[in-house]
């Protein structure tokens, strides 16, 4: 096949495309039959995610006056196709990732705040306050939140000696789970998971009961479907990046639906225990208490790796 | 368009329509980055005339009328009336009816206050306290069905008396339930003064002084958490709370989280009344005789709904409607009070500080007259309808 | 100060059957004293109309046909009525009670909400009587 076409097919098909946007999907009805499940209730069924976006589609697209009609309408497809395409360099589904080479961990995490950046530059287009303070609050969160994820992502590359994304899971197979070795990153991982994803307790920027529905308040029809499905394809993308840093890789497609979705019961957990922090409290959080961590553990791994040290 | 740069003119509006309040209202309150420097409110959006329609009716139907003033405190509206309107005929109601009146008003409290703790959760984001907070008010619910067959407007009260009794299996039903809520109500109580994240939302939000508190007039939990002693059922008891006293809670600090606790705390008072009230049913009969003529006169009739004082004035001329029925509730009093400590808060504390006064906007609304400089500004049946037609036009 | 208090409540529920009733899949009996749709029995009732005029919702009517040989007919609106029980409470004679089993009674037309209730040679005289009054006034 040549090396356009297995990229087209790898871009549209499997594994970015239609089948990230599957598992996206299952990815979402699962983390909501969880937390639902968690608070004593249903939950949606399976094809709820689905019909979500179908519905969204099917609805008329409202466009407010005094906007840049150009950003609005592109905003959210350049969003998707930042999150799609990251999607190229992760072992997707617990195969070998479709194109690697060397510095892709940057480009994928670069790749992944596309989405975080068009919701809140889409916000800032809107002429309506809550999308302003929501997006205010998006890109104050994606400045609080970024470093330590970054670095969290660093401390497995370090360990590994390694900028790329395949050569980092082959390590991790190899060695017993770095979670245990490296416990401040996963946790750092994990947390700023949920902050990258806004999730509760970090979905200030969204947050329903303020600011309406935040950045993406005027949006309806297809941008909002598109926004909401780039947040599902980063859900399982993260997720498969910090299962295989941190678990020991995903070297089969069981491996892979076992470690996610093991994780994904973590998240749900987490979701559901706490109360939604105010923006500065986030900020707070993260510029005191996680990056002050995730540098110690980095320095540790650093000095460790400069003696020779196996890890 | 808002400017955004140097001017401190960026209004946020909350309401009308806004997932923060669920019901309408509106707040108006000029923001700098994520700091409140000015509030103003604006209410009125739910009133229906409720309080003329009262003098088409006769005092019988009205009772049913006042009830769905309120969804949440409609059983207290209605005690209210009865109240007042038995005083003005001069008739002595039964003590077991007045016992099972406290009885149903204390379960309403519960259930009130079970649904403030799910509604305040929410608005922090905490939904999974919302959703068992209001799992464990089904329980309640239940049990207000059992007694007086309806979940909400309970319709338990008749001029003279009540409609249903108490009887073995329901008093058995009740206090099982009040065995496992208080199990709950621990949790509850555990959670809201030890759980990081909501301390982080209510701790030092919103603190208002016993001074201030005393000025605006605030009432009920919103005004005991300021430390201000203020409670109907112990000032002035009514219908059975003289034999079943109630005890009063208070809390000084002020904050969010006083207004929590004070409001948990209730839940534990009503457990023990409910208890107290079950075990030393007085017999008796459930009703008595009432005349359809109501005497010449005026009364006042004060109540403690969950939110604070219900004031109601009944005016009656010797036939069988009211004169005049004026309903003053709660969260009137309390509105002033957000209004006085939204000013430096972030902009995320603000649905915090509206939901911890338990605002019932149905309750509220009220004509009011205004006397200015000029004398009285008041507005006729004609002018007024006249002005709803050249608004809309 | 203690974070993620509720960590045994999320176990346990998981573990638990959801706390929600899926109606109509699965149904529950309402209590005994649930207030649903008014029933009228003709036997007893005297023709004081004390229940028509403490409706607040003016929702029952009593037709007299006859009142010296007590033939009434009355005519009830499931849609005006707010399920109350004032009715009940006022009529000295127990003719008046809300069926607890009767209570899912919404209706795609506005003709099932009206009900006549009485004897049935009674309710047929006073249907027949007022088609012909609807069918005069039709052809006028």
């Amino acid at each position: 096949m040549s090396e356009n076409m297995k990229s087209i097919l790898s871009l549209l098909l499997f594994p970015g495309g239609l089948a990230v946007m599957a598992a996206g999907m299952v990815y979402e009805f699962i983390d909501r039959k969880l937390v639902a499940r968690f608070q004593n209730r249903v939950g949606p069924r399976w094809f709820q995610p689905l019909a979500d976006f179908i519905k969204l589609l099917a609805k008329e697209e409202v466009i407010p006056e005094g906007i840049h009609p150009v950003l609005f309408q592109w905003l959210p497809v350049v969003a998707m196709a930042g999150a799609l395409t990251s999607a190229l360099y992760v072992p997707m589904f617990g195969l070998e990732p479709a194109f690697h080479f060397t510095g892709d961990l940057v480009v994928t995490i670069y790749l992944l705040s596309i989405l975080t950046l068009c919701t809140g530059l889409a916000g800032a287009n809107v002429a309506n306050r809550f999308s302003i303070i929501g997006a205010t609050r998006t890109l104050t969160q994606l400045f609080s939140y970024e470093a330590p994820f970054l670095l969290a992502l660093f401390g497995p590359a370090i360990a590994a000696g390694s900028w790329d994304i395949a050569v980092i899971e082959q390590y991790a197979t190899i060695h017993p789970w770095l979670m245990f070795l490296q416990p401040v990153g996963f946790l750092v991982a994990l947390i700023g998971l949920m902050g990258k994803l806004e999730l509760p307790p970090f979905d200030a920027p969204e947050a329903e009961t303020e600011i309406v529905s935040g950045a993406l308040t005027e949006y309806s029809g297809r941008g909002y479907a598109l926004f909401r499905l780039g947040r599902n394809v980063e859900l399982v993308i993260g997720l498969t990046l910090v299962a295989a840093f941190y678990m020991g890789g995903v070297a089969n497609p069981f491996l892979f639906i076992a470690k996610t979705i093991g994780l994904l019961l973590v998240v749900a957990a987490l979701q559901s225990l706490f109360a939604r922090l105010r923006i500065d409290q986030t900020v707070g959080l993260w510029w005191r208490s996680g990056a002050v961590l995730v540098l110690l553990q980095l320095l540790v791994l650093i000095v460790l790796k400069y003696f020779g040290v196996a890890i | 368009m808002p400017e955004t740069k140097h001017s401190d003119k960026f209004i946020v509006p909350i309401g009308p329509q806004h997932p923060a309040l669920k019901e309408p209202g509106h707040f108006e309150f000029t923001v700098d980055g994520e700091t409140v420097t000015g509030a103003s409110v604006r209410l009125g959006f739910v009133h229906r005339g409720i309080e003329k329609a009262t003098e088409e009716r006769t005092y019988i139907q009205d009772l049913y009328l006042l009830e769905r003033i309120c969804g949440i405190c409609s059983h207290v509206h209605a005690m209210a009336f009865a109240l007042g309107v038995e005083k003005l005929a001069g008739v002595t109601v039964p003590e077991r009816a007045q016992a099972i009146r406290v009885l149903v008003a204390e379960m309403e409290r519960i259930h009130s206050h079970l649904l403030w703790l799910g509604v305040a959760a929410h608005e922090a984001g905490f939904d999974t306290l919302f959703m068992y907070a209001w799992r464990d008010r089904e329980k309640v619910m239940d049990l207000l069905e059992q007694l007086c067959g309806n979940r909400v407007n309970y319709s338990i009260n008749v001029l003279g008396g009540v409609k249903e009794d108490v009887n073995d299996t329901i008093r058995e039903g009740i206090l099982n339930a009040m065995d496992y809520l208080e199990t709950r109500t621990d949790l509850y109580l555990k959670l809201v003064t030890t759980e990081r994240t909501l301390i982080g939302r209510t701790r030092g939000i919103g603190i208002m002084e016993k001074q201030t508190a005393a000025r605006l007039g605030t009432v009920g939990p919103t005004a005991r958490a300021s430390g201000l002693e203020r409670d109907i059922r112990i000032e002035a008891p009514y219908a059975a709370y003289m034999q079943y006293p109630a005890r009063i809670v208070i809390e000084n600090t002020g904050d969010l989280e006083a207004r929590f606790v004070v409001r948990v705390k209730e839940l534990y008072e009503s457990f023990r009344l409910i208890r107290s009230i079950l075990s030393t049913l007085p017999a008796g009969e459930l009703t008595t005789k009432m005349p359809r003529r109501i005497p010449e006169g005026e009364t006042i009739s004060r109540v403690e709904a969950p939110r604070g004082e219900l004031f109601y004035y009944i005016k009656s001329n010797g036939s069988d409607k009211p004169d005049r029925v004026k309903v003053r509730t709660p969260s009137i009093n309390n509105f002033a009070s957000v209004m006085a400590t939204a000013v430096g808060h972030k902009l995320a504390d603000i649905p915090m500080i509206l939901s911890g006064i338990d605002p019932c906007f149905s309750c509220n609304d009220r004509m009011v007259s205004i006397r200015g400089a000029e004398g009285r500004q008041g507005v006729d049946w004609e002018g007024l309808r006249r002005y709803g037609i050249e608004y809309y036009r | 100060m203690k974070i993620g208090s509720l960590i045994g409540d999320i176990i346990k529920s998981f573990f638990r059957k959801p706390a929600t009733i899926l109606y109509p899949v699965e149904r529950i009996h309402a209590p005994e004293r649930y207030r649903g749709q008014l029933f009228w029995e003709p036997e007893k009732c005297s023709g004081c109309q004390l229940c028509v005029k403490d409706c607040p919702s003016d929702a029952i009517e009593l037709i007299v046909l006859d009142k010296v040989n007590k033939r009434f007919v009355m005519r009830y609106d499931k849609d005006k009525c707010t399920y109350c029980a004032q009715c009940v409470a006022s009529c000295r004679f127990a003719c008046l009670n809300m069926n607890s089993e009767q209570w899912e009674l919404a209706s795609l037309r506005k003709e099932p909400f009206t009900v006549y209730y009485g004897k049935d040679e009674d309710v047929s005289f006073l249907l027949a009587e007022r088609a012909a009054i609807g069918h005069l006034h039709s052809t006028e």
